[in-house]
């Protein structure tokens, strides 16, 4: 992209990589492609109906906590750290990233339009517009997505909203999957996850490549200015997470997963763990029902999580050797 | 390690930790026992109605109408003590967590608010016993003592509602053809909401249906094809679940050379319009042999108007060989065509089944050159392991029958291979499980589809399947798809088809009566015995011949005398055997999936009803996991030589699923179907990926990930 300031427009060769992880991260991030419509929300319509009504009104106010995180990234996020690119390649698969976090906030509507009614989903959306912990860790991420920022300040920061934010909302469909319920919802949110697990990992990734081009103090100052982000969030989380999980008691469990994620996300950019492992314990069935793999379902009433679009390469002479 | 488990942790987080190492890298399977443990003291005892003794439960439970009080009245009280006190003596307990917690959520008795339950695994095992035998006490204590003991295991429709006074139909799996015309649509759909309101999977035939823009009543450009079809199926099945037990569910065949067949693969890829996508029903290929010479000679494939064929041959397209008539059929102007190509057909094939594993395949010749019984093979099920012969059709305007055909359903039953091979008597155990499957047979009578009643009144069609083989071969430290491994199965599946034709043999002698159409069969004139009584089907490796010491196991000369008696006698069941895929029983059986390999160490299991679940492999322990490699490390080969050695005994088909690593081309998947197809496989199910997670992104000591 640089090269466009002295006005020579170049195409991008993904036969000439600087960097193989870009090309990498792509290969996944295509192949793992999908669009909300291929899950069969409307069989967790049966199961809604079984949640009580303050069970019903967290879940949807924390997908609406969950969109608004995804808007920020799909619309703010991604696009910023373009410019920041430091090859073309990294450029197209920020805006992959870009595209997949537009279909994570379609895929929240089509959970709402399936399972809430209109009335419920608009109350939802203007509790997020008014919850003040919401707003708040939103405008502290946004502070460092302004143009004028710095671009590894960036990076951490969306490191952090990939990693961390996420988590205290991803929580609760795992939550209820493992109680056998939405699980259908859990199948949509394994998908984000698994999106989402890459696109903090490759942020991360391209933020130790650029520490590595500066000197000590800078990284020492990014240090100090990551460990404090992280610290600002948590305290936001702590407050959101206990706002909405205290009616249910869930608050402490979630803070455990909140701990976990927060070591995850440090981890992706290079950094040691904060919390002791003692204060990561997540309840087991949480932690288990993260893993999107090899998940063995009834066919015939959901779709799972791990199909993926296929290389496809003819066959040959010598495969029809018969 | 167990000092490491938090005593506070409820069973679904201690049934967890089986898919999460210890510290030392093992797996914790005593914290899954503690999960049944603790899922008895914590859920299942406080939440079990209590009653002082059997008479005062039995009476309760017919007085409130939840036991079928015909059932128990066919035997005297002193029997019902008898086989409930021998029940409660075996001392029953579920070895894994997700079994105990199937049973409860899913098959046992529950009170009508659903909170309490009325039945533990034994009265549930008795009482499917007692209704099966029909008032017979010593086929009722065998029944009881086979399904107790963990053999033989009866398909879900059977073990749920047998016994019960408001049930679904034990039957578990119906299939039906379609014909060209709008009456014939219009029933099908009827009959679809009909079956899975009572229960069972129900797979439907498009083969017939006239392609998209074929004129109707002679006008060009009329008709829509068969998406539109496929799309009132789909809403069909999701209107009609059985009381939400269990999802309404449909799956749709097509043959290869039908014009809409890519058009009917589209509507399963991931970027298709809502208005022709397919969601939820299964998609059926049927596949001659005719479309591998012409991707072999890589040559374009003509598809063929179902419409015109049926104009010219007088006879609906599924009711022809592709392969037969394709050269007269390519050179008849009378049947319009289109053509593409077939190599390409096969890579758009696999490049679906990338992304959603569907469809699954028929093989069309195999199919029928393997088929003892007269009549012609044109689709199969749900699960893809049914194949019997069906006969279409025609209606009135009023949609009452001009003429019925027949159509298809068939009860299925599992033996665990492990318990079969462990038990006193091998032969007794395949001849009750027979019996009680033609018992559900003569148990039924669908009046809802007529066509479907008159099926099994005339066929009497069971399918006796399989499962345990990976768990079995591993606890024998056989290794599956090994020379030995594959062995094994060729000689058990051998003693299973002489013992279960036995069964039915003297199933007819009894009745004096045979299946309709005996005398048109290979059985009826002696051929289908041929290859039993050319050679022996007996070990020769020495670990094979280990693990059946002490069995005794059919010779030429026994197949030689039980060919007489069959020709004297006939059959009483038109087909015998079909390998299902068994989910939920084999959770409940302590057993591995079918003759599959596990897909998992430490299986995920997700469904509607119960969430998600982790179950051990049977028989595993940190000490034998080598002999339990996954069958994404086994790889396709192994899988399909394992299930070709089954093939050869079976008279119907087995569901077979293909396992890929999601790095895996399309090529590869072709030729995985390739390798299938030369081996005379007859159907494929579904094909599974799996994706590992990227460095750096995975879930740290998880079991099921990476290895």
């Amino acid at each position: 992209m640089r090269d466009m300031v002295t006005s020579v427009a170049k195409a991008i060769n993904w036969n000439r990589l600087e960097d193989e992880k870009d090309l990498e991260v792509w290969n996944r991030l295509t192949v793992n492609f999908w669009l909300p419509e291929k899950v069969p929300l409307s069989n967790d319509v049966p199961s809604w109906a079984t949640l009580r009504p303050e069970e019903r009104q967290l879940t949807i106010r924390v997908f609406t906590g969950l969109t608004l995180l995804d808007t920020l990234q799909n619309g703010v996020g991604a696009p910023a750290m373009m410019p920041d690119a430091i090859t073309p390649h990294e450029e197209a698969v920020l805006s992959n990233i870009a595209f997949m976090e537009a279909v994570h906030a379609r895929s929240y509507s089509s959970i709402f339009s399936t399972l809430c009614s209109t009335k419920e989903v608009d109350e939802a959306f203007r509790w997020s517009e008014e919850n003040p912990h919401l707003q708040h860790k939103a405008r502290l991420v946004l502070e460092e997505y302004r143009a004028d920022a710095d671009p590894m300040r960036r990076k951490i920061a969306s490191v952090f909203l990939e990693s961390f934010l996420f988590y205290s909302g991803f929580y609760l469909p795992m939550y209820w999957s493992s109680r056998a319920k939405l699980t259908n919802t859990a199948d949509l949110i394994r998908l984000i996850i698994r999106d989402e697990a890459v696109h903090g990992y490759y942020i991360g990734y391209k933020y130790q490549r650029g520490l590595e081009k500066l000197d000590e103090a800078k990284r020492a100052a990014l240090k100090d200015f990551a460990f404090s982000l992280i610290f600002d969030l948590y305290d936001i989380e702590a407050k959101y997470t206990a706002e909405l999980y205290d009616g249910i008691g869930l608050t402490e469990d979630v803070k455990a997963f909140l701990h976990y994620n927060a070591n995850k996300a440090l981890q992706n950019l290079g950094y040691e763990a904060l919390f002791p492992p003692a204060a990561c314990e997540v309840n087991p069935a949480i932690l288990a029902a993260l893993s999107p793999d090899s998940e063995n379902h009834d066919f015939f009433s959901g779709s799972g999580s791990s199909y993926v679009i296929g290389k496809a390469v003819a066959t040959e002479d010598e495969d029809w050797d018969f | 390690m167990l000092d490491a488990i938090k005593p506070d942790l409820d069973y679904h987080a201690l049934n967890a930790m089986l898919n999460l190492y210890d510290a030392d890298g093992r797996i914790r399977f005593d914290a899954d026992r503690m999960a049944a443990r603790q899922y008895f003291l914590q859920h299942v005892n406080q939440n079990t109605v209590f009653f002082h003794n059997l008479d005062e439960k039995l009476r309760y439970l017919v007085d409130e109408g939840y036991y079928e009080a015909a059932v128990l009245d066919q035997y005297s009280r002193n029997f019902q003590r008898e086989i409930w006190d021998a029940a409660y003596a075996r001392k029953f307990r579920f070895p894994t967590f997700l079994g105990a917690f199937k049973y409860y959520t899913s098959y046992t008795l529950k009170t009508r608010d659903g909170h309490r339950y009325l039945e533990r695994y034994e009265d549930r095992v008795v009482m499917v016993a007692l209704a099966l035998a029909r008032g017979d006490e010593a086929l009722a204590l065998r029944f009881m003592d086979e399904m107790l003991s963990g053999r033989f295991q009866p398909a879900t429709p059977t073990f749920l509602n047998a016994g019960k006074k408001s049930r679904g139909e034990l039957i578990s799996c119906f299939l039906l053809r379609i014909e060209d015309n709008m009456e014939s649509i219009g029933r099908a759909i009827n009959s679809s909401l009909q079956l899975s309101k009572r229960g069972g999977g129900v797979a439907l035939m498009l083969t017939n249906i006239r392609e998209s823009g074929a004129p109707i009543k002679g006008i060009e450009n009329q008709s829509s094809g068969v998406i539109p079809v496929m799309k009132l199926l789909e809403d069909s099945f999701s209107y009609a679940n059985q009381l939400g037990a269990r999802q309404g569910a449909g799956a749709v065949y097509l043959n290869a050379h039908h014009p809409d067949i890519l058009r009917f693969l589209d509507t399963k890829r991931e970027n298709a319009d809502e208005k022709i996508r397919i969601k939820t029903l299964s998609l059926g290929v049927v596949i001659p042999d005719i479309t591998f010479d012409l991707a072999k000679r890589n040559e374009d494939m003509y598809l063929f108007s179902p419409h015109d064929i049926q104009r010219v041959y007088g006879v609906p397209f599924s009711d022809i060989s592709v392969t037969e008539k394709y050269a007269e059929m390519v050179d008849d102007k009378r049947i319009r065509k289109k053509k593409i190509n077939a190599r390409e057909f096969f890579q758009t094939l696999a490049e679906i089944q990338f992304e959603s594993g569907y469809p699954y395949i028929m093989f069309e010749d195999t199919v029928n050159r393997a088929n003892p019984i007269d009549g012609r093979i044109t689709m199969s099920n749900l699960c893809s392991e049914i194949l019997q012969v069906n006969e279409a059709s025609q209606f009135n305007d009023d949609l009452s029958y001009a003429h019925m055909g027949t159509d298809i359903s068939c009860n299925l039953g599992s033996l665990n291979i492990a318990k079969t091979m462990d038990g006193p008597d091998f032969g007794a155990t395949v001849e009750a499980a027979i019996r009680a499957l033609t018992a559900v047979s003569e148990m039924s009578a669908i009046d809802s589809v007529p066509s479907i009643r008159k099926g099994n009144d005339e066929a009497h069609a069971v399918g006796l399947g399989q499962m345990n083989l990976h768990g079995f071969l591993a606890r024998e430290h056989i290794h599956y798809g090994s020379p030995e491994g594959v062995e094994f199965t060729s000689v058990y599946f051998a003693a299973i088809a002489y013992h279960a034709i036995r069964a039915s043999m003297l199933l007819a002698r009894e009745k004096g009566a045979t299946f309709k159409g005996f005398e048109k069969s290979t059985y009826a004139d002696g051929s289908f015995f041929d290859k039993y009584t050319d050679r022996d089907w007996l070990p020769g490796l020495p670990d094979v011949a280990r693990v059946f010491d002490g069995i005794t196991l059919p010779t030429r000369d026994d197949w030689a005398a039980l060919k007489l008696q069959v020709m004297e006698h006939g059959l009483y069941n038109r087909n015998l055997q079909a390998v299902p895929p068994t989910g939920s029983i084999s959770y409940i059986n302590n057993s591995t999936s079918s003759i599959h390999p596990i897909v998992s160490k430490i299986e995920i299991r997700k469904e509607g009803k119960i969430g998600r679940v982790y179950y051990p492999a049977a028989y595993m322990s940190n000490e034998n996991l080598d002999y339990y490699r996954d069958a994404y490390e086994i790889g396709p080969e192994a899988i399909i030589d394992t299930y070709a050695a089954a093939t050869e005994h079976v008279d119907q088909g087995l569901s077979l699923t293909l396992f890929f690593p999601a790095e895996a081309t399309t090529r590869d998947i072709n030729r995985a179907q390739i390798h299938a197809w030369k081996k005379g496989i007859k159907t494929i199910y579904y094909i599974r990926l799996r994706q590992t997670a990227l460095e750096g992104t995975e879930v740290q000591g998880c079991v099921s990930c990476t290895l």
